[in-house]
This record gives structure tokens, sequence and C-alpha cells, in this order.
């Protein structure tokens, strides 16, 4: 389990990248106060989906539109076409934690993990 | 040319004023690049988002509605390889703008964020990677900007122009123009040099010649000198005139604000270098000039009325009508100029009669700017 930030310091409607993981994870604190966590890297192209626009618990990527669901991880139309992993939130004593999916993620063209070439 | 203080006629610029690219480059640069600039009307920028696209000088500007309402104006280039950002005169994005090239997004303030492995460049300051802006103001309705890094007082020229041709600046706020509306716009596409209609619009000597409706609502035109030859005067509407309208029959509703003084009388401004300000009791007519080359100028103008008077479907065209001939009149005669500008008998250019001796003042100021 990774802690991310205090509660307090994401409000409604806003993203935080989580870069100490690899690939990072976009953490989203919805307008209807759900937290959720996905990858944070567009299935299509190298985008942060911590930059696009949030509305319910979708997120819209900023370069090309796709839209990913935030519970599920499914994309709503291309050009992306894979899902991006769903990872576990945790709020503990006012504190977000995220616990990684252990699948295997869906990365884009030319971004491969750390350490790999 | 030569002339001598006892001379009644006094030259106007030469002739490759009105014809040498290179001459509209030094304006473009040193003038509509440095200047104020009257670009759009506000209310073109309905809400968050809304752009328009417009020509200041050599550049194609970018303005639009920021998510906090106030009016943003950005250079139209993409900050990455330069492809032209919007290519629309007019639209409305979501969120962002978005280069159709390689994708970098900007959102309504200018800021770059989002473009494709932007996260890999951890160094590209989003910031300093966004669009470049240009100043702004907002007056009258109108936005305006200035592309010089520092820009001139906007009191000193802009509202100084108004408060000099009427006598003091408050004069204006009983039109409240910001607060009035559309009611037309007509777009003139001028094959002239912008020099020609400045000068036009500030002489009269041609009133009774060309615009014999105008004369006929402000007799006092017939004599040659321009409403704006003396210093807080306005023109006074004829005997039987009812209203500014084409007839003369009775115009809309007049605006509150309007003193008993400038009731029934015509005011004109002209704020360098590219607006014309025609004041009436019921409406404001206003031209923003766009000179796109050496021998093309786009003229919108707009005619503006009380809200209600707009919302309420009223029947414009007899108010509208006597302008647009006036403009119709008038950009004639600078087209029937324009070719003559290159002719060896203008070479030395041609000359101004007493009526027109204040235009004199315009050529220095041009030539003054230019260097
Ligand atoms: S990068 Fe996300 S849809 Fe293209
Ligand atoms: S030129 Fe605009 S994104 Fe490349
Ligand atoms: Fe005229």
């Amino acid at each position: 389990m990774i802690p991310v930030c205090p509660l307090a310091s994401l409000p409604r409607g806003e993203a935080l990248r989580l870069d100490v993981v690899d690939p990072p994870i976009a953490v989203f604190h919805t307008d209807e106060g759900d937290i959720l966590a996905i990858d944070d890297t567009c299935t299509h192209q190298d985008a942060s989906l911590a930059d696009g626009w949030l509305e319910g618990c979708e997120i819209e990527c900023p370069l090309h539109a796709s839209r990913f669901n935030l519970r599920t991880g499914e994309v709503d139309a291309p050009p992306a076409k894979r899902p991006v992993r769903v990872h576990q939130v945790v709020v503990e004593n006012d504190v977000i934690h995220v616990v990684p999916s252990d699948a295997p993620p869906n990365l884009p063209p030319g971004v491969t993990l750390k350490g790999q070439a | 040319m030569t002339t001598s203080t006892t001379s009644s006629v006094i030259p106007t610029l030469p002739g490759r004023f009105y014809t040498d690219p290179e001459i509209f480059a030094l304006e473009q640069r040193n003038i509509f690049e440095t200047m104020w600039f009257c670009a759009v009307r506000s209310s073109d920028l309905p809400k968050p988002g809304a752009f328009k696209t417009v020509q200041v000088g050599t550049e194609s500007m970018l303005i639009s509605r920021a998510r906090d309402g106030s009016v943003r104006a950005f250079f139209n280039v993409c900050r990455h390889r330069g492809a032209t950002l919007c290519t629309e005169e007019s639209g409305e994005v979501k969120r962002a703008f978005q280069c159709a090239y390689h994708a970098w997004t900007y959102d309504l303030d200018g800021k770059l964020i989002a473009a494709p492995n932007l996260t890999k460049m951890a160094d590209l300051d989003r910031v300093r990677y966004g669009l470049v802006k240009a100043h702004v103001r907002e007056w009258l309705g109108y936005v305006w900007v200035c592309l010089a890094d520092e820009p001139p007082p906007f009191e000193r020229d802009v509202q100084g122009a108004v408060a000099e041709r009427l006598g003091a600046l408050d004069l204006i706020d009983n039109y409240d123009v910001a607060g009035l509306s559309v009611g037309r716009r007509i777009v003139y596409d001028v094959k002239a040099n912008w020099k020609l209609i400045v000068e036009n619009f500030m002489e009269c000597y041609h009133c009774a010649t060309i615009h014999p409706e105008l004369t006929e609502v402000l007799p006092e035109f017939a004599d040659g000198f321009a409403a704006q030859y003396f210093v807080g005067h306005g023109a006074e509407f004829g005997e039987r005139i009812e209203g500014f309208t084409v007839d003369g029959s009775a115009g809309l509703s007049r605006i509150p604000g309007v003193t008993e003084d400038q009731d029934r009388r015509y005011y004109a401004i002209t704020i360098k270098p590219q607006v014309f300000i025609n004041l009436v009791p019921d409406h404001v007519i206003l031209h923003r000039m766009f000179p796109l080359a050496v021998d093309r100028t786009v003229v919108e103008c707009d005619w503006l009325y009380l809200p209600d008077v707009v919302a309420a479907g009223k029947d414009l065209d007899k108010s509208v009508e006597l302008f647009h001939r006036v403009n119709e009149q008038d950009f004639d005669a600078c087209e029937r100029c324009q070719p003559a500008m290159s002719s060896r008998t203008y070479r030395e250019g041609g000359v101004l009669v007493p009526s027109e001796h204040h235009i004199g003042a315009f050529h220095e100021w041009v030539q003054d700017r230019i260097g």
C-alpha cells in the first residue's frame, strides 16, 4: 500500500499523478466524492490522464478525447482501444493510499517500464 | 510641390505612402503592432472558450474568454513548431485549444497542459511554453489588444483621443456604449490603403458631393467642415429631421444618458490608428479597420442600440441604411483614389484645402511613427 497524499490536499474535481510507481498512477477525487485510481498513461499514446478532463467517474484523455471509466478502466471510444488498469484506493487516517494492481499494464507504443528496453 | 505660409493648400503624403509594401510593413510594425488595437466586440465572446481570430499588423491573434470570464489575447501560433493554432475566424472550444499538428494542448489561460510524451519532458515549463500573450483592455464593450512588450498608456492614446474630440472623456459615458447591443454588423472589404479611409473620415469637404442623405440630415455638413474640426462640436440635425435615419424619419429609443446638449447632434471621433466612432442620440456606430495589405482594408462596422430595442426586434433598416450608404459612398471614393496613388502625376501627392488641413497632422503623425 503506497501513501499518496492527505485527503485534504486532493479536493473534489482534482487529479494527481503518482510517479513513484512505474508506470505512474493517476488518482482522482470525483465531484461525487469518490476517490479512484487508474494508470496515468493513456493506452493510445503517451499522455497523462491526470491532465485530462474529469466528468462524473470518467476521465477524458487530454490529447484525443478517448474516455476511460475510473471504476472499470474501460475505454468508451477510439482512438484508445485497450483499457487502463484500476487500482484499489484505501483512505486511512485521512491519508489516501493506493494498492497497485499486479495485472500487466496496457502501455501505448513506445512506452516501456523503467529498467526494460 | 512648394508651399509657403500664405498658400491655402498644403501637401498630402506622396503617392508611394499608399502603394509601397515596405511602408506598409513599417506601419504594421510601428503602428498596428505597437499601439492599442480595437479587435473584437466583447459580446462576440459570450462565454468561456468562445474565440475569435483577428489580424493585427502581421500577426494573427487569438482572442478568447477564459474560465474566470476575463478576455485573453494570444498570438495564434503553436509553441511547438509554429502551426497556426486556430484557423477559424470564430468558434468555441469546450476547454482547451489543441494544435492540429502534434496535439499540443493549451488551456484557456494559454498554459500548455498536455502534449504527447509531455511527462517525459519534466523540464519543459508549461507556462514558458504556453501561448504567448498580448496585453488586453476592455472598454466601450470592445476588446483592445496591444502587441507591444510595453503598451503605451491606454488613457492617453485611446481615451485621450475621445476626450480631445468631445472636450471631456465622460461625455461618451452618457451613451453607455458597453451596455448597448449589436443591432447590425456590416463588413466591408475595401480595396484601398487604410490611410485613405482615415483621411476620408476626418474631413467633410466631400460630404455635400457624395453624401446626399447625410447632408440632408446634417445640413451644416454642406459647409465642408467636418464634425471633427472643432473640439466638442456635434453637427446638429436639420430642422425637419426627426432622427438619424436615411429619410430623416424618427429613430429608435434615445439612449437615456444622452443629455439635452447631445440630443439631435452627431459626434464623430477618430481613435488612431483604426477606430471611428459616431454618436447619435439613439445609437452608436463603431468602425474597426483591419489593414490587410497596402491596398486592402477590411472594415467591420457595428450599429449599437439599446438592448431592448434589439431584443424587441425593432425595425432598424432606416437607421442602419443612412450610415451604410455613407460607408459605401466613402469606401467607393477611397477605392477610386487607390489606383491613382501610383500615377506619376501623384508622385508628390496632392493637396489639402483649408477645411482639410487638420489631416496634415495625421500625416505628420504617420511619418513620425514609421521614422
Ligand atoms: S493519447 Fe489518449 S486518446 Fe490519444
Ligand atoms: S506544431 Fe503544434 S503541436 Fe506541433
Ligand atoms: Fe464621408
